[in-house]
């Protein structure tokens, strides 16, 4: 009898068990819906699996490190390496350019890079605008569709800013701040979205700025070429216009082969 | 409401020097017990014979050769009973009031364990499905339900003679059975009068005496399972070859 | 190339053209079919399609489930070292031992229901539990643990590229990999308990005295054995795996520090395995089968089961692959490693042929023969099949899912 009561109370505690984790999880999993948590765990969750070459520190672009990889998904908001080597850089300023060319591409530098190659401008009136830089602007050019967040959304940093598809790809946009969106663009107008960010102000500690976009860049564009290539062959150069040295308008038109949702996903840090 | 009959152990005692080998107990087990006729691709392995005759023999060349014949059935174990043990739906059961080894074939899932936990090989597996050719459904007993494919049967001192004898004593106003009064087919059909059934229990059966003689013994007793099947025999080669592990090499 | 199948694959994984894996999949497809009309033939018309019989009542099916559960070992153990023991470098392969586990524990529980004779009645075990009995444990265990790797399984497919755009899934996806620590102590104990039990099914046959063991309380010596070999055999299977797999797909799929870590693993539990086994042997020779009136040596009068199995099964795959494994200077190479893997499985396979075909081939009673068995064609066919579903939904796996995280950064 002992016997059988141990064995079933077992049994029925290991059911539990499995049926209580998996419940925990679905009320979790619901409640982090409900609290609009998903975009923070949807990045938390694809960080990881980005590859190494994706996941490179912003201080190694600047020298700071020969080779390390960040394991905070990118937030350096709360990096005790980033604060200390910023407190460094502060005490060696530099002359502030206006613009960085990298390979004939554009790159205000009175504006924040985000990792996902979105931009982020704080303007006089508090509010932040939000576009795409060259880069992007060369790979999503022309795009079948874009669907921009609804006034009054409230974005977050690392989540969906706006969708754009093309060619099969399906790219989110990773937001640069947290903020909720008071009017949307469009590529003609240079930008895609106003946002009042959360806080009164930009945040702009995780973003790039001044002497790291060149080194960011360059290596953006090795990676871009190495996705760009079929597999063993040798890099070649990216399409460029006649006058030489600029990339192409739309990049996509230039490889009509490629898998192109691979290519976004490589440099707009999808998984 | 109803009080208990006293409790029985009912067992056997078989004289291996009055078994002839004719195989009479085999074909009474089969037709008491709805044994179906196998399909002609069966073996002697996948037969189902709930009694079995073995023949032994003392080694020797002519004209030294001596045979002797092993009836083996469910020894219905006392202790530790291996198949009841290992069953994992309890198909199997000791019945405390009888002492036999049940086996519900309704419950049993076909896997077999209790088969390769048996050392007397004494339980049989139905590979087929059970087909009595037209005319041979006239042959079967009322009282004993024919098994399914796929579950296994063995020897249960057939238990629908033990209820009937139960019902006829009730009729009577009796609780006991008197001695003879339940007989399993194979101690019924015995030429040689060499089955004897009884209540180990009860001091004054005959199985009981034949149990407590000093010619008896029971087959692999060593392993512990307090088998309730005795066997007799003068012959000292006969017990050596019945009882004893054998002590012949192998197949090398 | 911009099919819907490369779509479905990992970003940044390489793999063969869809035609060539539709190549790859055909005969194993071809195999699967045919390993379905042995066992519907069975299922069907009934056992007597096999070569079993009263005497060999568990035959290639039982023998097979046995190893290839001992083998499956290695979901847990490798859930148990990631998640409890924190030993990170196993990130790389927890994700293919779990897709093993599940292929192994699933392809078992597929040939248990044909090989019972009444598989519709498989619920009454749970309905009528002999919770004396080892098989009860076995199946409670098996069917639970089932249950735990297809949790498991699931974060693994929902992470799939287009899957994983379905926000909620990702979300329940993290969620779950939070509490993985649960299932996998969960796993650990449900593992020990039937890997444990498979041995104890044996270990309690007071009517074979070849395979009886004494031990401690109600579980014989064999309940340890089979833990402790199926512990040490997991690592090996999943060195052995990752290596074919790699071989196959012609990728580097983990770092070199991962086999050679999942062999000294493998190694450290072989060693003390032969250790008891061979005490174990010892104590059953000279007490407990003479106890049961059997003189252990008589068990091995019988060709072709000599001596030499149980040398071969302490010696040869057992103490030679531990000593392998535990030399540094050779799981440097993985030669010695693919081996030493081999070997430790193959180990496995003869320490469960021996408790289940050579348990029966032995007489019991002393006027009975020895006896042979060979599977029928039927019995084979429905073997093959479930190694062809192994290989498929492996095949489906590897191509669509993350089974090794280290891929993206070796290519």
């Amino acid at each position: 009898m002992i016997g059988h009561f141990i064995f079933l109370g077992l049994f029925y505690a290991v059911l539990a068990v499995i049926g209580v984790t998996i419940l925990l999880s679905l009320h979790r999993s619901f409640s982090d819906v409900r609290a609009r948590r998903a975009e923070a765990i949807a990045w938390q969750s694809t960080f990881p699996d980005l590859p190494a070459r994706e996941r490179v520190c912003r201080h190694q672009f600047t020298g700071e490190f020969p080779d390390r990889i960040c394991d905070r998904a990118f937030d350096c908001r709360e990096c005790q390496t980033h604060a200390a080597l910023i407190a460094k850089r502060a005490s060696e300023s530099t002359p502030a350019a206006e613009k960085a060319v990298v390979f004939g591409l554009d790159f205000p530098l009175d504006r924040f890079y985000h990792r996902g190659h979105a931009w982020a401008h704080p303007e006089p009136d508090g509010t932040v605008t939000v576009g795409l830089d060259a880069l992007g602007e060369r790979l999503v050019a022309d795009p079948e569709t874009i669907e921009l967040p609804a006034v009054g959304t409230h974005i977050q940093t690392n989540g969906a800013a706006w969708r754009v598809r093309k060619r099969g790809a399906n790219v989110r946009i990773l937001s640069p701040l947290d903020g909720e969106v008071i009017e949307t663009g469009a590529p003609e107008n240079g930008w895609y979205l106003k946002v009042k960010p959360d806080g009164g102000q930009l945040d702009a500690r995780p973003l790039l700025r001044g002497a790291e976009i060149r080194p960011w860049i360059t290596r953006e564009i090795e990676r871009l070429q190495a996705s760009l290539a079929p597999d063993g062959q040798i890099p070649g150069q990216l399409p460029t216009m006649a006058d030489g040295g600029v990339p192409m308008d739309d990049i996509a038109a230039g490889y009509p082969g490629v898998d192109w949702d691979a290519v976004c996903s490589e440099i707009f840090l999808q998984a | 409401m109803a009080t208990k009959t006293k409790t029985a152990r009912y067992g056997m005692s078989i004289d291996l020097d009055r078994c002839t080998g004719c195989g009479a107990c085999m074909v009474a087990c089969a037709v008491e017990n709805n044994v179906p006729p196998l399909p002609a691709q069966a073996t002697p392995r996948t037969g189902i014979t709930w009694m079995r005759v073995y023949e032994i023999s003392n080694g020797q060349a002519f004209p030294d050769s001596r045979a002797a014949f092993v009836p083996i059935l469910c020894q219905q174990c006392g202790k530790e009973t291996p198949c009841v043990a290992v069953c994992p739906q309890e198909a199997v059961q000791v019945d405390p009031a009888t002492g036999i080894v049940d086996q519900m074939p309704q419950r049993c899932l076909g896997c077999r364990y209790c088969m390769t936990a048996c050392p007397y090989h004494a339980r049989y597996f139905n590979w087929w499905d059970p087909r009595w050719p037209p005319g041979m459904e006239t042959t079967l007993n009322p009282d004993v339900a024919p098994r399914m494919r796929g579950v296994v049967e063995k020897c249960n001192f057939c238990h629908a003679r033990l209820h009937s004898a139960r019902e006829r004593a009730a009729a009577e106003g009796r609780r006991d059975l008197k001695p003879g009064e339940y007989v399993p087919a194979c101690a019924e059909a015995c030429p040689a009068k060499a089955i004897v059934f009884g209540d180990l229990n009860d001091p004054a059966s005959e199985v009981s005496q034949l149990a407590r003689d000093a010619t008896s013994f029971r087959i692999l007793e060593r392993l512990g399972t307090e088998p309730k099947i005795y066997y007799r025999t003068a012959r000292p080669w006969v017990r050596e070859a019945a009882a004893q592990p054998r002590k012949e090499p192998g197949n090398a | 190339m911009l099919s819907i199948d490369t779509q479905l694959m990992p970003r940044t994984a390489q793999r063969a053209t869809t035609r060539r894996f539709l190549l790859w999949l055909l005969p194993w497809s071809a195999l699967l079919i045919f390993g379905l009309y042995g066992a519907g033939l069975c299922l069907v018309e009934g056992l007597n399609q096999t070569n079993m019989d009263n005497r060999f009542a568990f035959g290639l099916w039982i023998f097979l489930d046995l190893t290839v559960i001992a083998l499956g070992a290695g979901a847990f153990f490798t859930g148990f070292l990631l998640y409890i023991l924190k030993k990170s470098e196993l990130k790389a392969v927890i994700n293919s031992a779990v897709v093993i586990g599940f292929v192994c524990y699933s392809g078992a529980v597929a040939a248990l229901l044909v090989d019972v004779g009444q598989p519709l009645r498989f619920w009454f075990t749970f309905w009528h539990p002999n919770v004396h009995s080892m098989l009860t444990e076995v199946t409670f265990c098996i069917t639970c643990y089932l249950t735990v790797l297809f949790i498991e399984y699931v974060p693994i497919i929902l992470k799939n590229r287009k899957l994983r755009q379905i926000p909620s899934f990702l979300v329940f996806e993290f969620e779950l990999h939070k509490l993985m620590p649960v299932l996998a102590g969960v796993g650990t104990f449900l593992s020990f308990f039937h890997q444990g039990s498979l041995g104890g099914l044996y270990g309690v046959l007071r009517g074979r005295p070849f395979a009886f063991r004494e031990g401690l309380a109600i579980w014989p010596s064999t309940f340890f054995l089979f833990i402790l070999s199926a512990a040490a055999a997991g690592p090996a299977f999943i060195l052995l795996t990752t290596w074919v797999v790699s071989k196959i797909s012609g990728k580097q799929l983990v770092r070199p520090e991962v086999p050679r870590l999942l062999g000294r693993i493998s190694g450290i539990l072989l060693l003390p395995y032969v250790l008891l086994k061979s005490i174990d042997t010892l104590v059953w020779i000279n007490s407990t089968s003479p106890a049961r009136g059997f003189a252990a040596q008589q068990f091995y009068a019988w060709k072709p089961f000599g001596a030499w199995l149980l040398f071969a099964e302490i010696a040869v795959f057992g103490l030679f692959p531990a000593l392998i494994l535990l030399r540094r200077s050779l799981r440097q190479r993985t030669g010695w490693l693919v081996f030493a893997s081999i070997l430790v499985c193959l180990e496995i396979a003869l320490n469960r042929f021996v408790l289940t075909i050579q348990t029966l081939a032995l007489p019991t009673l002393p006027f009975d023969q020895f006896l042979s068995y060979f599977p029928s064609w039927q019995e084979t066919a429905t073997f093959l099949g479930v190694v062809a579903y192994g290989v498929v939904t492996y095949s489906l796996s590897f191509r669509y899912l993350t089974l090794f995280p280290q891929e993206k950064d070796l290519s």
